[in-house]
Order: structure tokens, then sequence, then C-alpha cells
């Protein structure tokens, strides 16, 4: 009810009506449901479908440009945690000097709008690009990186208005490009632990400005059952990108290697796979596919389901695995592959997690390859312990080279699918 | 928090303006005798059986009530939720549908 209200009310109808249904439809039986449903979701629903609610005016706001505290460092920061817009770490006041330095870093005029943004449907503008960006802590000259980053927030296929949703996966973005070592983003040991300016603040912004412009606050519009704090910037080491002969991550997304750009995602989680042994890709295969169909349990909702082809899951490889891989022959594209052909689960329970277990209407892989919705690969026989993929097609699968130079281990994420689907963007540097 | 060094500020508001603005809810209708309502559904919490249950309580209150299934519209949810949505009106025209209920929400 409390997410509903705050959903509406950014979509320009905070007088909208609800008929609730106790409880949780998941785990209530038949008849409970049905009898929840007559005795209290039926008054609900025509309750609204004849009375139309009193109108309610819109709460004002301050101006983009309002100074809306005047105090110590210490009392600003009250401020802003009273007013829930800061994430409760300490932040950099936003004064109109940090703000301005920040604006000299990009070519954009401050009022430009780089999107709006769902759910508070507010505009993304250049201006509180930089706002939030002074509060995260960030360096002026991060500007063009946090610009990038909104505008890839404001992408469409990414579904923004999706950030506050049950599984509280959190977004990771992985840079690419010169800005890596321009910046000092950290891209070897430890590439995820916090401790590294860039890499940091940056992480940090993306969330506050989930918060402040988007509109996720916890408790309202941020539905997080557990929620996560959010990721630091995760740089792909180029060197070792180089040296191998594979392409970028952002290559994937049509950048050519040597540009400055970002992509992002979310993920609901991921394990750190360790001592990842062989001296061939054919000895290292088996692990690491095994190690992906690990991760996935109802996120393949987001391959047969709800998302349909968006499942893209995320495998970070230390340099030495990589250099192993590449080694033996393989190119990024020949790994996708191999995933794809080894990275596989019995149909059954494919089936079981959708049906049986999470309550999703997909009942069966044949009735779906039979309207057409899914790929052959999954319905080459009727035998229930056929192995099926877990994606679409290989492409699916995003490799990034990164982490300690010196260990055998990858990373492996579990995707949120068209909850946060993965889009980039260039980072233009200003003239 | 600890008191520092006495320095001053003056915040900025780090929020931007709402681009949606108050909307007028559209008319409701005067009974639900003789009318079609449609479902829309998110393909999540049940909706499918929450529907067949309001089904069959408001036909059993208005008998001349009648409903176009969540199945005509698509999931409201999903990798083509926007093309759905965006499909609506048309829909909703062509199937003569006076009122919509959209699930589920949790």
């Amino acid at each position: 009810m409390v997410l509903a209200k705050a959903a509406s009310g950014g979509l320009g109808m905070p007088n909208l009506q609800v008929a609730p249904v106790p409880g949780h439809p998941g785990l209530q039986s038949k008849e409970v449901l049905q009898r929840n449903v007559r005795e209290v979701t039926l008054a609900g629903v025509v309750d609204n479908l004849l009375k139309l609610p009193a109108q309610v005016a819109a709460a004002g706001e301050p101006g983009a440009r309002d100074i809306i505290c005047s105090g110590s460092f210490e009392e600003v920061n009250e401020y802003f945690i009273a007013h829930e817009l800061s994430d409760g770490l300490p932040i950099v006041p936003p004064t109109l000097e940090k703000v301005e330095a920040f604006l000299r870093f990009t070519d954009l005029k401050p009022e430009e709008v780089l999107g709006v943004l769902l759910p508070d449907s507010r505009a993304a503008t250049v201006w509180s690009v930089a706002v939030n960006g002074v509060m995260a802590g960030c360096r002026p000259e991060y500007m063009p990186v946090l610009i990038a980053l909104v505008e890839a927030m404001a992408e469409p296929a990414y579904g923004v208005e999706h950030s506050g949703n049950t599984p509280g996966g959190e977004t990771l973005i992985v840079l690419n490009g010169p800005v890596i070592k321009q910046l000092g983003f950290n891209y070897t040991q430890g590439v995820m632990r916090d401790g590294f300016r860039a890499n940091t603040t940056v992480g940090r912004f993306w969330r506050l400005y989930l918060r402040n412009v988007a509109g996720f606050l916890p408790h309202k519009n941020d539905k997080a059952t557990f929620g996560n704090t959010w990721r630091v910037v995760v740089a792909e080491n180029e060197d070792v990108l180089a040296k191998i002969g594979w392409p970028p991550n952002c290559a994937d997304f049509g950048f050519n290697a040597g540009t400055s750009a970002l992509s992002i995602g979310r993920y609901t989680g991921g394990n750190h796979i360790s001592s990842v042994s062989g001296a061939t890709p054919e000895a290292l295969l088996p692990y690491i596919a095994d190690a992906v169909v690990r991760q996935y349990s109802w996120q393949i909702m987001f391959t047969v389901g709800q998302g349909m082809g968006t499942l893209r899951p995320l495998i970070l490889l230390s340099p030495i695995l990589a250099e192993t891989i590449a080694g033996g022959g393989w190119s990024k594209q020949d790994l996708k592959q191999k995933l794809f052909d080894h990275a596989r689960m019995p149909a059954r329970e494919f089936e079981r997690i959708l049906r049986d277990w999470t309550q999703k209407p997909i009942w069966n892989l044949a009735e779906e390859h039979e309207a057409g919705r899914i790929p052959s690969v999954f319905h080459e026989s009727d035998d229930p312990n056929r192995m099926v993929p877990i994606v679409f097609k290989p492409e699916d699968y995003m490799i990034v080279v990164t982490g300690d130079l010196g260990r055998n281990s990858c990373y492996v994420f579990a995707h949120n699918g068209v909850l946060g689907y993965p889009v980039a963007k260039e980072i233009k540097l200003p003239r | 928090m600890t008191r520092s060094d006495g320095a001053q500020y003056q915040a900025l508001w780090p929020r931007s303006p709402r681009q949606a603005k108050v909307k007028s809810l559209a008319k409701r209708l005067d009974t639900l005798e003789g009318k079609t309502i449609g479902w829309l559904w998110d393909y999540v919490f049940r909706g499918d059986e929450v529907f067949a249950q309001l089904e069959e309580s408001l036909k059993a209150r208005y008998p001349g009530v009648k409903f176009v299934d969540w199945g005509e519209f698509g999931n409201t949810h999903g990798s083509d939720e926007r093309e759905v949505v965006a499909a609506l009106p048309q829909k909703l025209k062509a199937k003569g549908v006076d009122a919509v209920v959209s699930g589920m929400g949790c």
C-alpha cells in the first residue's frame, strides 16, 4: 500500500486507490485466497470502480537551484538525513562553488535534461548530476562518468523503474577505456572492494542519484526485501585484454576498443569461485560452467517467463584465468559459446522452479516452444532430463577481465533480467 | 556527530523538478450492471486466481457485467511491457472496455 501510494504520486495520480488482498497470495491456500478476495478485495474493487476519490493537489517543493539548508557541516548533514536526502553516510555539502566546479567538466548546459526517471518522474538534469556528485565525494573530473551513468540509467531498456523491486538487486557499473587510468580507477586486486576513491564514490553516486532523483527511498518506492549496499565500480584490465587479444566489455555494446564507456546491469547476488584449476580451457570450463548454473534459480524466469531471453549472466575472470583460456586458443566468443553449450540444467528442474516453486504462469517448456516464444534448443525432445541452456544465445553471456593479477578465481553474478537489463554509454570528455 | 571547524555551508537541493503534473482520474461508472471490465495482469502473485474469484463474485452481484480476460492484453510487467502498455488504449476501445482493474502489486 505504501509503495502504491508513492508510485502513483510520482505518476501524477496521488489519489489513485487500490484494493488490498490481505497477506501475501504466495503463502495462502486456494481456499484462504478465495475468501480474502471475496471478503476484502471485492469491496475495494467495487468501491474504486464506482466512487471517484477526492482530488489531491501536488505538494510544494524547492526550486532546482534553491538553497535548502545553511549551517555547519554537521547541521547540513543532519538536515539531509532528516529530509531523506542522504544514504546515512556523511555527505559533502553541495554548495554552489562545488557544483560549479563539477559543471566545468562537461560541455552540457546545467539545465539540460538527460532523461526523465521513474518512479518520481523527475528530470535528470546535468545540474542535479553535479549536486549529487558533490554529495557522494566525487572529484569534479569524474563528471563525464557521472553523466554517462545517468544517461544509462535513463535508457528505457535498462528499466530503472524496477529498481525498487522485491529481490533488491544492485547495479554493477563496468568501466572501459582511457578514463580508467586517467581518473585513477582500481582495476586489479580488490577491484570490488571500497577504498579507491574513484571506484567508491562513483558507486555511491549511483545510489544517491537513484534515491534523490529517481525516487527510490526504502520503505517507500524501494521495496527490496533485504536489499544490498551499492557496489563500487568495476574497471576492466585493458592491459591484459590487449595482451590476449580479447575485446573489452564495451565492445559487446558496439563501442570500439579504446573508447571510454561504461555498462550497467542489475544483479541480485553473486559468488566468488575459488581455485579454478587446469592448464587448458577445456580443463577450466566444467567448473566455471557449473558455477554459472549454481547462481541461477528463480532468475531463469528472465529466460523463460517474465523476461523472455533477457537473462545476461556476468562473469568476472581474473587475468591469469583469461590468459590461460586465451592461451588455449579460445576467443571471448568461444568461451561464451562453450558456456552456452555446457552451463545447462535438466528441463524438469527448469520447469519445477518456475511452475512448482515460484508459481509463475509457465507450465512447461514444450508449450512455450510451440507458441514460438522460446528457441528450439529448449525443446529438442520430450525427455524431462534433457539439458537446456539458461540463456537464449551465447552472446547473452558477459565476460569481464579484472581483479588480482595472480589469483585463479572468477566471480559469477546472478542477473536480474529485464528488471535491470545491461546497457552502455560512451563517456564524453569536455572539449 | 561531533562539532567541527565552524565553517558554514549553503547547501543546494539535490532533487529536480517532477515532470508529471497531477492528473484528474477517469470518471467512475454509475453501475457495473451491463458494463465491461478488463483485467490487466503482471503475471505475478496469483492474479489469475484473484481475477477469477472477482469475476465470480461480481457476476453474482451484477449478473449483466462482462469481462475481458487478462490474456487478451499481454503481460504488463515483462520484456515487452512497453509495447503492451502502448497498445492498451486501442485494445480497450476495440473490446468495448468501460473500466479496468490492474494487478497485482505487493
